[in-house]
């Protein structure tokens, strides 16, 4: 297994629903003209409490400095697991669940917080700059560890903080989940779409991106409680990925979104009742272990406050199920 | 190929078949310019070619990639990649029985939709089709359907699960399971199988290459490198991949693929398409984007690298098929080097054929080739004899007739060579003539003058008279007459020493040109006779000499006409003779008749008339001015005259520059425009083997004559013209380079020899020139070690030949005449360099006749082989 450590330095921010019309002009930008900017990685993600911008340091500079935006102050650095070398067994876990024993968890057991951002395309574990020498050591007996330069990958040294001492032989200690979930009611589909005819349906993202259900729309909230606003759009190195409920698809025309062959929708188990904050490790980690031990794929997606894990409907109630009796074994 | 930018496929069967693919796919044939099968509506797409619309398919929108059929049956069927991952085959223009007709419209459907980049048919088992796609991160990106597998029971079961839209679900024809999934979570951007093994495919992946085997799939080579798209092999050496990214074009040899052979020039704009020459090794065609040009890579003569270091060159160039910007291109799959080009807007087409660079070479006899293409063309010169009057024979054959008759060669009677060139040229004539007279004045003035003047004749006339001191001046009478002429006459030694190199006098001190007159009138060179009789002031001795010519068999009468004019000459300055003469005698043919005239009806001193009438041969007019023109005005003539020569590359002009620098200034002039190394060598040889011979052009010409008789094989007139130019230029002897060293002490043999002069023993003493029948020395001076054995009659270095032991054959047998005692060739010792068996020269050349290999036992050595040379004979007689 390779292990890409891109080039990208990324920083996570937050834009209050409120202050959203005056970060729009950029945001547009950043969606839906790349062309125009340098930027390489740019990650949008719709919360009933905020927006959440993962963004590279060309692309940051759209963005307008205001009291609505807060960023969290570190760097971050996108890793992306690759199946390089070929070992093509065709059962492959997907998503998260494929890296969560041999990524998340040793991250976890050194104490290292991660930031997760899964895409139609892969699934992008994010890293502080400052932390990647500690990860290095921690993931490169598992892993061929790749640096991309200038979009080449050339092999990547350790740096050697950790010489001298052997890897830290944490017990498999239980990790139990300790923050509430929550399961809304409405299901999500994962998708993507041509680049070319992206176009063609800028306004309509528009429109799904700033103008629809907000949390003040009283239809929306009256409909259903546990039904939850969720929509994220990320443009990363020209793929486009889009997360978005089974309503929303339905705006879109025909033969635009990607489906897959098996049409399948996924249902949300969205964690924490406070805001996360950026230190706390091991999250990622309580949510992604059981799912892959049960062999069940997820995607999972982080935001500035809460974390998101995206599971096949058909699942939920194991996955439910099998989350209660880790947090109550506790 | 996304929407508006066209890509265009030739037929694999159909040369005269193409399909241009933007939104939709069009099938056009190519056809002569009003061909019959061409109507109304063929597009022109060259001078010669129009293109016929014949079919239209939009059936398949999102086009993403195209790939033709690599079989023929089921012909013209197509493989279209959309931009939600699925291929559909689809056909155009056939008829609805075809044998395609049940593929067609046949999808296959990747698990998670995203674009599909390129498609690859498999070129030897057809049923295999190559799908790259982009990245999804829980699916692979390289699929590999089999378009003859049916909608499986397997997948129909899972189909419940599937929600396949209605329409996929009607048509029983779409399939969901690829034979083969390779590139998990990754992107795959080019897509080509390979050609030295059918189960190989190349793919261009998300930052490498990668060579998936289908006979293990969990096996990959691959090799990071951003040059991924538009991976494709060159069909004409199958481990030569091309890949490019963005400006850059990168070169893989799959037998080293850790990195690129080679990198092409980058380009500013980034290149859209990559495409090997089909019908020539070795030609790439590339494309960038917004371009009209078409750029060409031509790796003809690129040997596979050897060391790490080694980059091979190529020759680039570029070729405009048409105005416009070009949206791509694609080469004919089987005419030479032509490709169809589609213009980037409004789908306008140009067939073109890239001209193939032009590679021309002279023989070294008279022949000429040139290869264009796989065109091969052989020009050689007429050589029958009867046109030989009409077209002037290249110098080539001239020399190479020349050298076999000896030309140069004769150094007494020195005018003889003229003859032995042919005899038919004036201007080689004049060259030896002048050197037969500077050598015959060389000579004599040895005698008189103790040889201190001898320089002084080869100087030239140019030089000889800048000398001239003492002029005395004469006015003599016209021979027979008492009249006293007022043409001033000039005399001086220098003068008179011209007068001998211009041929008009022998020696001498007096100026007595009867001999000359009698030679001429020998050769019937009645007119020039006559003039030279004239300028001596000898009228009557002129119309004698023009009588004797009108009346001389086969003469012509009209010289008597001109004879009764020159009798009428009256120096009166006003008279109806001079008047009439000096106009009408333009009009005579001959040009020394004219001068005649001319220097009748002059005035005293101003001669030009005569002096530039350039009929009139150099050396006459030469000697006229030695004769008319004073102190002052000779320099200057003859300067004048001398740069007129040295311009023209005249050989007349020789006689005035002689052999020195202004002579090898005009040589070279001559040689620049005939390329007669022959004559310029063999003229610059008679020189005094002073400065001249060391100037760098003559050792030119020399080499080149040299070399030349080599490439003619005349290896003896070359070994003869050695011998001459050492006679002449005895710096040009070579010192001894090759000494044979004893094998034991290592001293040289002959070096031995001189070193010990006393015991009198030379070279040939080795058997290299010496009698057979003396006694020879058969051991190292040095050191009485034996030397060693012909391989053949076991016999020391230094024996003669006797009768071979191998062949045995009556005519080995030595013969002891005394002709053949004197550098018997047979009896030299030669060795082959590579195994360093050998022995004598004659026994090796027999064995060499029925054998390859070296005659030394268990030795495998080909000698002769080895040698480019040893089995040419030499072409000409001596």
């Amino acid at each position: 297994m390779e292990l890409h450590i891109l080039e990208h330095s990324l920083k996570v921010a937050s834009i209050e629903k409120e202050g959203i019309q005056i970060c729009t002009h950029g945001l547009i930008k950043l969606a839906f003209l790349a062309s125009k900017t340098r930027c390489k990685f740019f990650s949008l993600t719709e919360t009933p409490e905020d927006y959440t911008i993962i963004v590279d340091e060309e692309g940051f500079k759209e963005l307008p400095q205001s009291e609505h935006i807060s960023v969290a102050d570190a760097t971050w650095l996108a890793l992306n697991v690759v199946s390089g070398g070929g070992n093509a067994s065709n059962s492959q876990p997907i998503g998260v669940t494929k890296i969560a024993k041999s990524v998340i968890a040793p991250l976890a057991d050194h104490n290292i917080s991660v930031f997760m951002l899964s895409t139609y395309q892969t699934d992008f574990i994010l890293v502080r700059e400052r932390d990647l020498p500690m990860v290095m050591h921690t993931l490169s007996s598992e892993f061929t560890l790749l640096r991309v330069v200038n979009g080449e990958t050339v092999a990547a040294h350790s740096l050697g903080v950790t010489n001298g001492f052997v890897k830290p032989k944490l017990g498999r200690l239980p990790r139990p989940i300790i923050h509430p979930l929550s399961s809304p009611s409405n299901m999500f589909c994962v998708t993507s779409l041509d680049p070319d005819t992206l176009p063609s349906v800028a306004t309509l993202l528009m429109d799904v991106m700033f103008y629809s259900g907000g949390p003040k729309e009283p239809g929306a909230s009256s409909e259903d409680s546990s039904h939850i606003r969720f929509f994220s759009f990320s443009l990363i190195e020209g793929y486009i990925s889009l997360v978005m409920d089974e309503q929303t698809t339905q705006r879109f025309p025909n033969n635009v979104l990607f489906t897959s062959a098996s049409g399948e929708l996924w249902k949300m188990v969205r964690i924490g009742g406070q805001p996360l904050g950026f230190d706390e490790c091991g999250i990622v980690a309580q949510i992604s272990e059981p799912l892959a031990t049960a062999d069940i794929p997820a995607y999972y997606i982080s935001t500035f406050k809460f974390d998101h894990a995206l599971v096949p409907e058909e699942n939920i109630q194991s996955v439910i199920g099998a989350l209660r009796t880790k947090s109550t074994a506790q | 190929m996304s929407g508006s930018k066209p890509d265009i496929l030739w037929s694999p069967h159909h040369p005269d078949r193409y399909v241009i693919c933007d939104s939709e796919l069009g099938l056009y044939r190519i056809g002569p310019v009003g061909g019959s099968e061409t109507k109304a509506g063929a597009l022109p797409l060259s001078e010669e070619t129009a293109a016929t619309l014949l079919a239209i398919n939009s059936d398949t929108p999102y086009m993403k990639c195209v790939a033709w059929y690599p079989k023929h049956e089921p012909e013209c069927l197509l493989a279209v990649g959309q931009a939600n991952g699925r291929v559909v085959l689809t056909s155009l223009g056939q008829s609805h029985n075809s044998t395609c007709k049940e593929l067609v419209g046949k999808e296959f459907v990747p698990k998670h939709a995203r674009q599909c980049n390129t498609l690859a048919w498999n070129p030897v088992d057809s049923n295999l089709l190559a799908a790259g796609l982009d990245k999804h991160r829980a699916d692979f990106s390289v699929l590999i359907w089999d378009i003859s597998s049916k909608f499986s029971p397997e997948a129909s079961v899972a189909a419940e699960k599937i929600r396949l839209s209605s329409v996929d679900l009607d048509s029983s024809s779409v399939v969901t399971k690829p034979l083969y999934e390779l590139g998990q979570n990754d992107a795959c951007l080019s897509l080509c199988w390979l050609l030295r093994d059918p189960k190989l495919l190349l793919a261009g992946m998300h930052r490498n290459l990668a060579i998936f085997d289908l006979r293990n799939t969990s096996q990959k080579t691959f090799v990071n490198t951003k040059a991924i798209q538009g991976v494709t092999v060159d069909p004409h050496f199958h481990d030569r991949v091309a890949s490019f990214f963005e400006g850059q074009v990168a070169i893989w040899d799959l037998r080293k693929f850790e990195k690129p052979v080679l990198t092409l020039t980058e380009q500013p704009k980034p290149l859209t398409k990559v495409a090997w020459c089909p019908t020539r090794t070795g030609l790439l065609a590339t494309l960038t984007r917004d371009s009209n040009i078409i750029r060409l890579y031509d790796m003809q003569h690129t040997p596979t690298p050897i060391g790490d270091e080694t980059e091979p060159t190529i020759i680039e160039r570029s070729v405009q098929p048409c105005e416009s910007q070009i949206g791509s291109f694609a080469w004919h799959p089987s005419s030479q080097n032509r490709m169809v080009v589609v213009s980037a807007a409004n789908r306008v087409m140009t067939d073109f054929t890239v001209f193939e660079r032009i590679s021309l070479a002279w023989s070294s006899t008279t022949s000429l080739m040139w290869a264009c293409g796989r065109h091969l063309y052989d020009c050689v010169e007429d050589g029958a004899d009867g046109v030989e009057s009409v077209i002037e024979k290249d110098i080539a054959t001239k020399m190479r007739q020349r050298a076999q008759s000896r030309y140069g060669h004769d150094t007494v009677q020195v005018w003889r060579n003229h003859l032995l060139a042919g005899g038919n040229d004036p201007k080689l004539k004049s060259l030896w003539y002048d050197l037969f007279y500077m050598k015959q004045c060389a000579e004599d003035m040895e005698l008189k003058l103790q040889g201190n003047k001898q320089s002084v004749v080869y100087s030239g006339i140019k030089n000889i008279v800048k000398t001239s001191s003492g002029t005395t001046e004469s006015r003599r009478c016209w021979s027979g007459s008492d009249r006293q002429t007022d043409v001033p006459r000039y005399l001086s030694e220098e003068r008179c020493l011209a007068l001998r190199l211009c041929g008009w006098i022998s020696r001498g001190p007096d100026i007595d040109v009867e001999i000359f007159l009698r030679t001429l009138e020998q050769e019937r060179e009645w007119e020039r006779a006559a003039a030279v009789a004239l300028f001596n002031l000898d009228i009557r001795r002129a119309i004698q000499i023009l009588n004797k010519g009108a009346t001389a068999e086969k003469g012509d009468l009209n010289l008597n006409v001109v004879a009764m004019a020159l009798s009428g000459y009256t120096d009166e300055k006003s008279s109806l003779w001079r008047e009439m003469c000096s106009s009408l005698r333009l009009q005579l043919k001959n040009p020394y008749l004219c001068v005649m005239f001319a220097f009748l009806t002059s005035e005293p001193g101003a001669y030009d008339g005569v002096l530039y009438e350039s009929s009139v041969a150099v050396r006459d007019r030469v000697a006229f001015a030695c004769m008319f023109l004073s102190d002052a005005q000779l320099p200057r003539y003859i300067d004048k005259l001398t740069n007129e020569m040295k311009e023209a590359g005249n050989l007349e002009g020789i006689l005035l520059t002689g052999l020195t620098k202004d002579g090898v200034d005009l040589m070279e002039s001559y040689v620049d425009r005939t390329g007669d190394v022959q004559t310029a060598s063999f003229c610059m040889l008679k020189g005094s083997p002073g400065d001249v011979l060391k100037d760098p052009r003559v050792q030119c010409w020399i080499e080149n004559y040299r070399n030349l008789l080599d490439a003619w094989r005349f290896w003896h007139k070359r070994a003869e013209f050695d011998i001459h130019r050492g006679k002449l230029d005895p710096s040009s002897k070579p010192l001894a380079q090759v000494f044979v060293s004893c094998n034991f002490c290592g001293k040289s043999i002959s070096y031995s020899c001189s070193a010990m002069p006393h015991q009198g023993r030379g070279f040939s003493q080795y058997g290299v020139s010496g009698s057979p029948t003396k006694s020879k020395v058969t051991s190292c001076p040095g050191c009485r070690k034996p030397l060693p054995r012909c391989a053949l009659c076991l016999m020391n270095m230094g024996t003669p030949v006797s009768n071979c032991p191998g062949t045995g054959k009556s005519d080995e047998k030595v013969d002891l005449t005394r002709e053949n005692k004197l550098a018997q060739f047979n009896n030299w010792f030669t060795w082959c360099h590579n195994c360093r068996h050998g022995g004598h020269a004659g026994h090796m050349l027999s064995w060499f006749r029925d054998h390859t290999e070296c005659p030394v036992s268990a030795c495998t050595c080909k000698c002769m082989q080895l040698d480019t040379t040893g089995n040419l004979v030499p072409s000409d007689s001596s």
